[in-house]
């Protein structure tokens, strides 16, 4: 099979302080640490092992400024054969126009593929809306949350999506297909400063979004950045590492759950 | 006559409640919420809405995102298109919304937890919520949104009266995605649902090989272990052991959370535990919003300075 996975590079922002500026323009991340999209990783993984055991080739695809190029030398150490970048600097703030590039791009350069996988969301924005909204302008069957492929034949996939509370879905679907994968699917490889280096030895081809802006239109504005509403909040222990435990202790005993 | 139309998410005969925060939106938007619903008994308050749209069709089939879009197609075709198309933001909710964004070509925001109505403005979150979007549709026309869950529910109330129903008949059945079965999760001896006291780790602990250390200071004072998805999806604990929207929804007495920032999904699974501790070494973690009790420090020093508290 041949796969399409597109592939997104998003600032690791868990640890960091996050400063809005331009009064909500922006969001400074000048000094946050960029890493490939949590999702994508499982989705890369998934499609390597695909491929693995049915043959054929995964090509990874990431829209993005030319920083974006360090997830796709990750996806070929992982196995991908092909890494592209549709270059941009624009900011698209809008899953819409994002997926009706994806569409254009495939259009236009004839990309074979018997599926497309994409994460279920993107680390950053969480909109978890480009797979679905792909497929439809595609006109491709479209399973979100995937979490396991039990089977692959000539035409069409067994695969389980994840719902609420532990529940599985188990759902036949026809190819060609796009997919979005779950995290926890797999148990992604480790990937190497040295494997990395290797993948930047092969070619990674870079088209220009300009060349595929029919129908890109931001459907959606996105006004400004705002810092979420204050609830009431925790109550903060202070002092002394030990001091804090001791008190922390005897909140739980207060509550009964420890003697 | 200008409606919005409440997509209801209903799995295995429920009509999941998060289904109120959608209709919630609509009453604090000032529409008339049309909810658009498989036939069957799901023992809902009809009052609550404006109108039904039933439709004759198994609930597998109805939450098909390859159905939705003919079935949607439907109630345009008779209604007239709706200002607004409402999805719960779930697993279903957002597969179903994307995908009939994308078949419509129609304007979609994600995850929607406020709304401001002066200014028409709806807010979503970005970055594990340290940040939120606001948005609006760029032109006139439908748009659909999908709403999260615990967003508006009290905004929802009853109009007084039965609304009218309709029905759609002859709903044809894709076959290029079809339901096979439900898959539930294994049975496993520990219940984290029924503990006391649950210790729970998330991403922050680092790597596996920290596990037994907290598993140490679990025993020490009687708690029982759980955790966040990714330490579930790493593999460090089991899956039994996951406490949010995908996992368990637990409600202890106290609920230490360690190493673990807030991101909804998770505290949708704790957040009506009675006493909740965090400990994050970062102080706008959003997990402190939600927790009675903060400490902002490195965990793994917390774990080592209660250990040697209680090893006295
Ligand atoms: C005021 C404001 C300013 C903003 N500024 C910026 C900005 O400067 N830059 C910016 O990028 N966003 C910005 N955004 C965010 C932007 O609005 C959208 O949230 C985002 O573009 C849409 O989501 P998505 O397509 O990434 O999402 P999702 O649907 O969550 O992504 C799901 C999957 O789609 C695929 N995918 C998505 N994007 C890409 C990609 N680029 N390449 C390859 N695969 C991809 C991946 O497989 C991913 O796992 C801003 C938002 C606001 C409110
Ligand atoms: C469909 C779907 C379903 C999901 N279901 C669930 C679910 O059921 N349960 C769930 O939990 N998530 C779920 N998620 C994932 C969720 O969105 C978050 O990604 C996840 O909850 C983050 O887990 P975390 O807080 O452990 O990790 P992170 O967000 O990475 O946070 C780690 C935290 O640890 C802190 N930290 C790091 N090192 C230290 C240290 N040494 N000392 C102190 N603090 C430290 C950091 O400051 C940070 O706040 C789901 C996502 C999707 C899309």
């Amino acid at each position: 099979m041949n796969l399409i996975v597109f592939t997104k590079r998003v600032p690791a922002t868990q640890e960091e302080e996050l400063r809005i500026t331009d009064e909500g323009k922006a969001v400074d991340l000048s000094k946050v640490p960029f890493k490939v999209n949590d999702w994508d990783n499982y989705s890369i993984e998934e499609a390597v092992r695909v491929v693995e055991k049915s043959g054929g080739a995964v090509t990874a695809v990431s829209v993005g400024d030319a920083e974006s190029d360090e997830v796709l030398r990750r996806s070929i150490a992982m196995g991908a054969k092909d890494g592209f970048l549709i270059e941009t600097g624009d900011v698209l703030h809008d899953p819409n126009a994002r997926a009706t590039l994806m569409q254009n791009f495939l259009k236009k350069e004839n990309v074979p593929f018997d599926a497309i996988f994409t994460g279920v969301q993107s680390e950053d924005d969480q909109f978890g809306a480009v797979g679905g909204i792909l497929a439809a302008k595609l006109g491709l069957p479209f399973v979100s949350m995937v979490i396991g492929i039990d089977a692959y034949e000539s035409d069409h996939l067994i695969v389980r999506r994840e719902l609420e509370g532990g529940l599985q879905e188990r759902v036949k679907v026809m190819l060609p297909c796009v997919l979005s994968i779950q995290t926890g699917i797999n148990e992604p490889r480790y990937v190497s400063i040295m494997g990395v280096r290797k993948a930047s030895k092969v070619e990674r081809k870079v088209f220009k979004a300009a060349d595929y802006q029919e129908n890109v239109v931001n459907k959606i504005e996105a006004v400004k950045w705002v810092y979420p509403p204050k609830k009431a909040g925790a109550t903060i222990l202070s002092g002394e590492l030990d001091g804090m435990c001791k008190e922390l202790l005897g909140i739980l005993k207060e509550k009964g759950v420890y003697q | 006559m200008s409606y919005v139309l409440v997509v209801a998410e209903v799995r295995r005969g429920i009509f999941e409640e998060r289904n109120l925060d959608s209709i919630g939106l609509c009453t604090l938007l000032g529409k008339d919420a049309i909810l658009l619903i498989p036939e069957g008994d799901y023992g809902i308050n009809e009052q609550l809405v404006n109108g039904l749209v039933r439709v004759k069709t198994e609930e597998t089939l109805f939450l098909n995102p390859l159905n939705m879009v003919n079935i949607l197609e439907k109630i345009m075709a008779a209604r007239g298109k709706p200002d607004m198309i409402v999805f719960t933001n779930s697993a279903s909710g957002i597969e179903l919304a994307s995908y009939a964004a994308g078949y419509f070509n129609l304007p979609v925001i994600t995850d929607v937890n406020g709304y401001d109505k002066e200014r028409g403005i709806f807010f979503k979150s970005y970055y594990s919520d340290k940040i939120f979007g606001e948005f609006r549709p760029s032109g006139e026309g439908t748009f659909i949104i999908t709403v999260r869950s615990g967003s508006f529910k009290e905004n929802a109330a009853e109009k007084g009266s039965a609304p009218p129903a309709e029905a759609i008949e002859d709903v044809a059945a894709n076959t290029a995605r079809t339901f096979v079965e439900y898959v539930e999760e294994e049975k496993t001896d520990v219940d984290i649902t029924k503990a006391e006291f649950l210790l729970s780790l998330g991403r922050g602990i680092g790597n596996k090989d920290e596990i037994p250390d907290y598993e140490e200071l679990a025993g020490l004072l009687k708690a029982v272990i759980s955790g966040s998805r990714p330490v579930i999806d790493k593999l460090w604990l089991p899956k039994a052991r996951q406490v949010g929207t995908s996992g368990k929804t637990v409600k202890p007495k106290v609920y230490l959370a360690m190493g673990i920032s807030g991101a909804f999904q998770h505290i949708a699974g704790m957040k009506d535990s009675s006493c909740i501790i965090a400990v994050n070494k970062d102080p706008e973690a959003p997990i402190f919003q939600y927790a009675h009790y903060g400490i902002i420090a490195d965990i793994h020093k917390v774990r080592d300075a209660l250990k040697g508290i209680l090893k006295g």
